[in-house]
């Protein structure tokens, strides 16, 4: 029990993201998906423009449009129109349901009303998932993780809960967290599969939201996991779940159709990458390849380059719970000083940890970490960070404010070198400002 | 619209001097795009950098929304904070107007604003949350200005949103101040939110000629000079749509004459300030607007010989809304580019009136559709460019169309005759950037075969 809140009645440059917000991202990972965010027309534009500017590509979401009056009398009626106006116009394969705090307030029963249309309309051909998000409980992370779940509930329904008949061993599933950047899941599907598997990756945003050049406008999704993989994927021998929230829908699989798991909890660092090879290796019975052998020894040699840049500094940390924890966990292996660790909600994860962790906001941050030399958050970060004269990295979800950031890499050897030089720049370029400070 | 909304508008004349536009069309569930009206409300208060800013609602509401405007302040940062009372299930079971309570006292305490705008949301209005009263009662205790703005976003669009927000400007802020010195030569700007530092070209310019601005609504202003804006001698309405309530009612209440206007090119500059001249109604003032105009023109056409040569007969799609529909229109047609479609799903009747006019015969209305009836009129019409806002900026990109960002996130400012100068620059460096051929550039390995 080491979770602390901060006495506020007011949040005060929240760090939280809605966790509707969190669901659409895991739609983006479907192939030819939709989302329907069910609640006001602002909830689907505000989740739009901040997926946009931060991918800096076109996001499929799309909404109800209630009005007070509709609120008031029939919820139901809207999403009606507006799964009619989505399928009969754009065809999609995958539709997510996402609720709001707007239809939760109202105690709209949404989720029935998806079963009842499915079943009167005989929707062929088209996945509708509904997604039940109370705001106040969560952050991106859970609504991600929940529509994730849904998904994968879905497919399960189909086949009627029944494992399948035939398992296929050379494959398996990637349940990529929340916090991953589409460049990260990118590697790990890549290290997977130089292990000799197939990977099967829900959602899979590497592929509709790295960016690419398909003319033919559709406001559907481009790219991600096709529906048939997903359905595939109840054929597999093994399910890796990235981030401890992921666990959830990796355990549905195995409840369902008896895929065993593993989860890991944080995919940055050295110890973190270790322990994803040693399984892999473990799993496939191959060694591991050399290239990775090598990447190893260049991140060892880039943190022995840096350990003395890092040598007493100290950093302030405010992200998604399971990104928090990974990138804390790195930060130890540099023995950087831990300020604060602040999270956007309280989870399993953080209530375990033998950590001190702190639920709150950017203003905690800007409080707790006074004195930091290194603060990691998204961009709403950047102005506290000024303000408290720490070096600013961008982490998580938004950032609106540089170019490529959803498709930088922190995870295995490569990407910890990364970080283990990035940030041990910003250090250097410190140690300078303290000695011209010093000069005048 | 209104009268459903629920929201108390005691004064029904307002209504009946809104611009005579259809009333707001229910958006369509599955193809409706845009803001809410929470949205517009902040759009129009936010840029008072000197007051705070505090979302009465769920956490999404502000945590989805902060820090997304191009907004930019010359000297207080307060409204770059994120206020919200993030409601917890108890509040919305319990009620929430003692946390907000707290909530206005914690940021009145701590951070001593002039003022404090609470805005209502979808979840506070439904379950009843009395923000008039709660913010009555603390302004009295604190003596601080506590500003209820009841536009929670299901009540309409972000226009709506606009309209509400000028709505709390003139019930609470206009008229409740005075200026320590008035001028004969002060105007108001209203509907102008100085993104990317639009508002102080402006300024620059009226002060060249001794124009002085009374109160900027909203863009780079302060709350208390806002309580000063009756004192001014004229009201300019940048914005068309969202704010010219606002104009008719203090035309109505303190006697000041208005006018619609525009900075977008060097007419529609060169007609506002002459407009402004005459409202002020002074000789001298005329004149020396006639030959600061004179001065400017010359110096612009000047300036923008090489890039009239490469815009000539160029075609652009403009998708925008409200005043820029037809202001960015005029622009164009001074930098010799043909306007073949104009989006106008956010236009009012009279905002169409003006871009017939502007455009003549031969133009594609886009009247709804969204991306998809853009990139058809793009292609349709073989343009070599699309203007429109940051949400359908990567559509075009996708479609290797050259872009320019018109709406409030850009970075780039276009208003007045330098602003014309840096579009006519814009919009050379997109259609002739480099990227367009290596896009087009095939993969060596692909070339000749079918591979």
């Amino acid at each position: 029990m080491t979770v602390k809140h901060t006495m506020k009645p007011v949040s005060v440059n929240p760090l939280k993201i809605g966790p509707s917000l969190g669901s659409v991202l895991a739609l983006q990972g479907c192939y030819r998906g939709m989302a329907i965010l069910h609640g006001s027309q602002g909830c689907s534009a505000f989740s739009k423009s901040l997926l946009t500017r931060h991918f800096r590509d076109t996001i499929a979401v799309q909404t109800s449009a209630l009005q007070e009056m509709d609120v008031i009398f029939d919820t139901d009626r809207n999403l009606e129109e507006a799964l009619n106006t989505v399928i009969t116009k754009h065809h999609p394969d995958i539709i997510g349901v996402i609720g709001t705090e707007l239809t939760d307030v109202a105690g709209s029963d949404y989720p029935s009303f998806v079963k009842k249309y499915t079943r009167e309309r005989g929707v062929k051909n088209c996945l509708i998932i509904p997604v039940i998000l109370p705001d106040f409980s969560g952050s991106l992370e859970s609504g991600y993780n929940a529509m994730v779940e849904g998904i994968l509930d879905a497919v399960i329904q189909e086949e009627g809960c029944k494992a399948p008949t035939k398992q296929i061993y050379s494959q398996v599933n990637l349940l990529p967290g929340s916090f991953l950047t589409a460049g990260d899941i990118a590697e790990l599907k890549e290290m997977i599969s130089d292990f000799g598997f197939e990977v099967i990756t829900i959602p899979d945003i590497s592929t509709s939201l790295s960016g690419h050049l398909l003319t033919g406008f559709s406001p559907l999704t481009r790219g991600g996991v096709p529906l048939d993989s997903i359905r595939q994927s109840l054929r597999s021998s093994y399910t890796i779940a990235v981030g401890s929230s992921m666990e959830r829908p990796a355990r549905r699989l195995q409840n369902a159709v008896g895929i065993p798991y593993k989860v890991f909890h944080g995919m940055s660092g050295l110890r973190a990458t270790d322990e994803l090879l040693l399984f892999l290796q473990q799993l496939s019975g191959a060694s591991v390849p050399q290239r990775y052998r090598w990447q190893r020894e260049n991140l060892l040699d880039s943190m022995l380059d840096a350990h003395f840049h890092y040598a007493g500094s100290s950093a302030v940390v405010a992200l998604e719970p399971d990104h928090l924890m990974s990138v804390g966990s790195w930060l130890g292996e540099m023995g950087v000083e831990i300020k604060a660790l602040i999270g956007s909600c309280e989870t399993a994860l953080i209530r375990e940890t033998e950590q001190e962790v702190w639920v709150g906001d950017l203003d905690d941050a800007e409080n707790l970490g006074n004195g930091a030399d290194i603060w990691v958050s998204n961009c709403h970060g950047r102005q506290g960070a000024k303000r408290i004269g720490a070096s600013f990295l961008s982490a998580g979800f938004p950032i609106t404010d540089e170019l490529g950031s959803y498709m930088s890499v922190s995870v295995g050897y490569k990407g910890a070198m990364n970080w283990v030089n990035k940030v041990g720049n910003l250090l250097i370029r410190r140690e300078e400002a303290r000695n011209e400070s010093r000069l005048c | 619209m209104e009268e459903n909304s629920g929201i108390p508008i005691n004064d029904n004349d307002c209504l009946k001097l809104e611009p005579k536009s259809k009333a707001c069309p229910r958006p369509k569930p599955g193809e409706a795009a845009g803001g809410c009206a929470f949205d517009g409300a902040q759009i129009t208060l936010l840029p008072i950098s000197d007051a705070a800013h505090l979302v009465h609602g769920p956490a999404a509401c502000i945590a989805n929304s902060w820090e997304s405007r191009g907004s930019h302040s010359s000297g207080p940062r307060l409204s770059a904070y994120g206020f919200g009372t993030s409601l917890s299930e108890q509040d919305i079971i319990f009620g929430a107007e003692k946390k907000l309570t707290r909530s206005i006292e914690y940021i009145a305490e701590r951070f001593k604003p002039p003022a404090i705008f609470v805005y209502s949301t979808c979840v506070t209005a439904l379950i009843g949350e009395d923000l008039d009263t709660v913010c009555a009662d603390v302004s009295a205790r604190l003596g601080i200005s506590v500003i209820p703005v009841n536009s929670p976003g299901f009540v309409g669009s972000k226009n709506l949103g606009n309209r509400l927000a000028g709505e709390s400007l003139i019930q609470y802020v206009i008229g409740r101040t005075e200026p320590e010195r008035i001028s004969a030569y002060d105007i108001n700007l209203i509907g102008e939110y100085n993104i990317a530092g639009e508002m102080w070209d402006i300024e620059r310019l009226l002060n060249r000629v001794g124009i002085s601005i009374m109160s900027r609504i909203t863009g780079d202003g302060r709350f208390n000079e806002i309580g000063h804006a009756h004192r001014a001698k004229v009201n300019m309405v940048v914005c068309s749509r969202a704010l010219l309530g606002l104009a008719k009612r203090m035309e109505q209440t303190y006697h000041i004459p208005y006018f619609e206007g525009s900075f977008y090119g060097a007419k529609e500059t060169s007609y506002s300030l002459r407009q402004m001249a005459y409202l002020l109604n002074d000789r001298d003032l005329e004149r020396r607007v006639d030959r600061l105009i004179k001065r400017e023109e010359a110096r612009l056409a000047i300036e923008l010989r090489p890039y009239r040569q490469i815009l000539k007969g160029k075609k652009a799609v403009l998708y925008t809304g409200g005043v820029k529909s037809w202001s960015v229109i005029s622009a164009l047609k001074e930098l010799g580019i043909k306007v073949v479609g104009v989006g106008t799903n956010k236009s009012t009747a009279e905002d169409i009136n003006r871009i017939e006019d502007r455009v003549g015969e031969d133009v594609d209305y886009i009247a709804e559709g969204g991306a998809k009836s853009i990139i058809k009129a793009v292609k349709d019409r073989k343009a070599d460019l699309m203007i429109a806002g940051g949400r359908n900026m990567y559509v075009a990109l996708k479609e290797q169309i050259p872009f320019v960002d018109i709406n409030q996130e850009r970075h780039t400012a276009y208003a007045g005759y330098d602003g014309l100068l840096r579009l006519a620059k814009q919009i050379t460096f997109a259609i002739n950037h480099p990227v367009w051929e290596m896009v087009e550039r095939p993969a060596p390995w692909d070339v000749g075969g079918d591979r």
